[in-house]
């Protein structure tokens, strides 16, 4: 549901391989400005190929941590019908993984080899799923702004180039519209109930407002992978760009509903953009890197669900090989 | 153990139109598969029928690798699904079902698809009639797999509507612009 | 829902309390099995079982407030205030749908073994001369068939796989089935309601049940435990349903006088 970061020393630059041509390479980049969508089997650079199946599988990833900090509060959601709206919501977050992992499965990674690589920490997932829920406006919180801030890059991916990941995308997008919404509709109903309530929104705010900021990444001049990814119409448009269009349908709707968004220099300019105050990045760093956060409880839940259904997936398997000997015999 | 196999999905969403190529699933069999694709992508509406086949059996094809002169397997006879891909409009589905025909090969039902369907198709697809599993074709089915999301209304972001419209026509005012 | 010219005579207070009753019984099974099921939210083995399982989940969560729709139509209660504001002692689900989710043999056994008894109560429930029933029983339905045939699928699976998906299955069924078997006892008040025609006969309901478990569990190659009697029934709870509730209830009782959610 997000964009994902790594640190930049981390990422090796480009490297066009011996086997690729440069008449390859343009006529490939063509169609990228033609508007063609590459699919599965069709010629790509080894590095768009590369570049893809990381970007993919940890945005799969990222859906599929996602669904536990919200998980953990469908057994303590408050009425009958928030309960309801949560199972949807996380379902929809192994949907969007399950969509996911397909569109990365289809350029040649295996879902076991991505589930691996999660597990063994090898892989990253969206650092935004390290933070802590402490109160039940957390949920409406992380739908209002997280899932806001995912809608405005997840539009931006239904353009992209490869044709699997755009499809994921928007069918992503048709659903994830309605995890913005209830998570909106629940604050704007807590802003103005009881003092308590309030309280508990305000505090959300206080809390999820600049990691929301941050997970939509480093600015331009900080962002590694930005310039092979535009070229090959897979980032359509810059982290500032998206940033500015989150702040500038977000804070109208946040101020109305009476919330005070935690930054004083917060202010808006000639052109009637929402302009943000300096962001702290030296937090997101520590959370992305996991020294701070629960990266480690994340990931141990992870391992602990996929080693207790080994037998699980074991018993499908051979009842699979048995019913197919059946039909042979 | 190595992972569950992968099944392609085609999902029908009403009578009267075709099944189209929504994804994918792991599964242990077909029966699974078709079980799991329902949960997967008919929770929302609209479904009538679901058909999956292991991925593995699939004969798939773009037209780039046709221009390239790649051809498929000249053996085994049957009957085929044919799907393609016509445009590069945006899309939640790669393509739709465009016909079923006899041949005596794989690469037989591409050429025959070819001449009936048009030759300009981005991407084909060709499922061997044996390799598909399908949900039951009955009322009965329709009514206990797919007719119930319809009720499932929470789960519609149409159901929110109301919420933020103020804050949205404020917004457009301040900007004085629109918006994707 | 509201009640009928038709179905308005034949409501005695006795029998009104009595579908009271059963509306409780039903809609505390589902609310609290739906509970449970949401537990794997996240864990599952698969990633799309996690999706199967919460269509589950919702699903039967949807039929609870359906049920609590009828007993709100007969008593004016709130739903809200029915699941979130009662204690343990007053839940009437059967032990059954309270005990920990346990490892997926248990979940999907527990899952079949309900699924199939609701099947065959509401297949019943359809003939009921009490038409907002009828209803509900028909609109339930369809979702419970596709249930059941998903959990029929999966024992069949769990219970033919490996040898250890066997025994674990086997596990499953010779620990639950004496809770199991709490579905089909008739609730204390429903006799008379039960004789006019307004609700299913449970014994009925229970011989057509245990054909049909019975038949698909030994099909498969599992075997049915010998019972001795449990201390337990809708009003005499488990350890474990308080615990459960204490996580329910959490935040709605944590902030007493937020009631709009």
């Amino acid at each position: 549901m997000t964009q994902i970061h790594t640190a930049p020393a981390s990422v090796p630059a480009p490297a066009a391989l011996l086997t690729e041509t440069p008449e390859q390479l343009a006529a490939f980049e063509a169609r990228i400005a033609a508007g063609d969508k590459i699919e599965p089997g069709d010629w790509m650079p080894a590095e768009y190929r590369r570049q893809l199946i990381r970007m993919i599988s940890q945005h799969a990833h990222s859906e599929v941590v996602g669904m536990l900090p919200e998980g953990e509060w469908i057994s303590y959601a408050p009425s009958l019908k928030r309960k309801l709206i949560l199972m949807a919501k996380v379902q929809d977050e192994a949907g969007h993984g399950q969509y996911l992992y397909h569109a990365a499965e289809t350029l040649g990674a295996t879902r076991e080899d991505m589930v691996d690589a999660l597990l063994s920490g090898k892989a990253k997932y969206s650092s935004i799923f390290n933070y802590p829920t402490h109160s039940w406006a957390d949920v409406g919180m992380i739908g209002w702004l997280v899932d806001g801030a995912a809608i405005k890059n997840q539009t931006m991916l239904a353009g992209c180039s490869y044709g699997p990941y755009s499809r994921a995308m928007v069918r992503i997008c048709s659903e994830e519209t309605f995890h913005h919404k209830q998570g909106k509709e629940m604050i704007v109903l807590y802003a103005q109930g009881t003092p308590q309530q309030r309280e508990m929104a305000q505090d959300a705010l206080n809390r999820w407002w600049w990691p929301s900021l941050m997970m939509l990444g480093p600015h331009d001049a900080d962002s590694p992978n930005s310039g092979v990814l535009s070229r090959w119409g897979v980032k359509l448009k810059s982290n500032d760009e998206v940033r500015q269009e989150y702040m500038n349908e977000h804070v109208p709707e946040l101020l109305e509903a009476g919330l005070t968004i935690p930054d004083a220099d917060m202010h808006q300019d000639e052109q009637g953009n929402w302009k943000h105050g300096a962001i702290d990045w030296t937090e997101f760093w520590a959370v992305v890197k996991g020294e701070r956060g629960l990266n480690k409880e994340r990931l141990g839940a992870r391992q602990q669900a996929h080693e207790g259904g080994a037998w699980v997936r074991d018993a499908l398997d051979a009842y699979a090989a048995r019913e197919s000997g059946a039909k042979r015999a | 153990m190595s992972e569950l196999p992968r099944w392609e999905v085609f999902k029908q969403d009403g009578p009267g139109k075709v099944h189209q190529a929504v994804g994918s699933v792991h599964a242990g069999d077909g029966q699974h598969a078709l079980f799991t694709a329902r949960s997967v992508f008919a929770r929302r509406p609209a479904a009538v029928s679901l058909w999956v086949a292991r991925a593995d059996q699939i004969y798939a094809l773009t037209k780039q690798e046709l221009d390239a002169g790649k051809g498929l397997p000249q053996g085994g006879s049957g009957s085929f699904h044919i799907f393609g891909k016509k445009t590069n409009r945006r899309s939640m589905v790669l393509g739709d079902h465009l016909g079923t025909l006899d041949a005596g090969s794989p690469q037989d039902a591409l050429d025959a698809a070819r001449l009936q369907f048009g030759d300009e198709l981005l991407v084909w697809w060709i499922v061997p009639d044996s390799a598909l599993v399908r949900s039951v074709d009955s009322a009965e089915t329709v009514e206990s797999w797919f007719a119930p999301a319809k009720d499932k209304t929470y789960k519609q972001q149409s159901s929110y509507g109301v919420v933020g419209q103020h804050a949205s026509a404020h917004k457009k005012a301040a900007r004085g612009g629109d918006h994707d | 829902m509201t009640e009928t010219a038709l179905t308005r005579p034949i409501l005695t207070e006795a029998v009104k309390l009595a579908l009271i009753a059963r509306f409780t019984a039903l809609a505390d099974d589902e609310m609290i099995l739906s509970h449970r099921v949401a537990e794997w939210t996240g864990h599952a083995p698969l990633l799309e079982e996690d999706i199967a399982l919460a269509n589950i989940a919702q699903d039967e969560l949807g039929h609870a407030t359906l049920w609590l729709g009828l007993r709100a139509a007969l008593d004016g209660s709130n739903a809200d205030a029915l699941a979130y504001h009662r204690d343990a002692a007053e839940f009437r689900n059967v032990p059954l749908t309270e005990l920990p989710k346990g490892d997926w043999a248990v979940t999907m056994v527990r899952q079949y073994l309900f699924d199939a008894w609701e099947v065959l109560w509401l297949d019943a429930a359809r003939q009921s001369s009490y038409v907002p029933l009828a209803e509900a029983a028909t609109q339930a339905l369809r979702e419970e068939k596709f249930h059941l045939q998903h959990t029929a699928l999966w024992v069949e699976r769990l219970a033919l796989g490996t040898p250890e998906s066997t025994r674990r299955t086997q596990d499953a069924l010779t620990q639950l089935w004496p809770y199991a078997l709490g579905l089909g006892e008739p609730l204390p008040t429903e006799a008379d309601a039960v004789a006019a025609g307004l609700l299913p006969d449970v014994a009925d309901v229970q011989t057509r049940w245990q054909r049909l478990v019975r038949g698909h569990l030994e099909g498969v190659g599992l075997s049915f435990p010998t019972l001795s009697p449990l201390p337990y029934n809708r009003q005499q709870h488990t350890e474990h349903l308080v615990p459960l509730l204490a996580d329910f209830q959490r935040v709605a009782r944590e902030f007493p006088e937020s009631r709009v959610w």
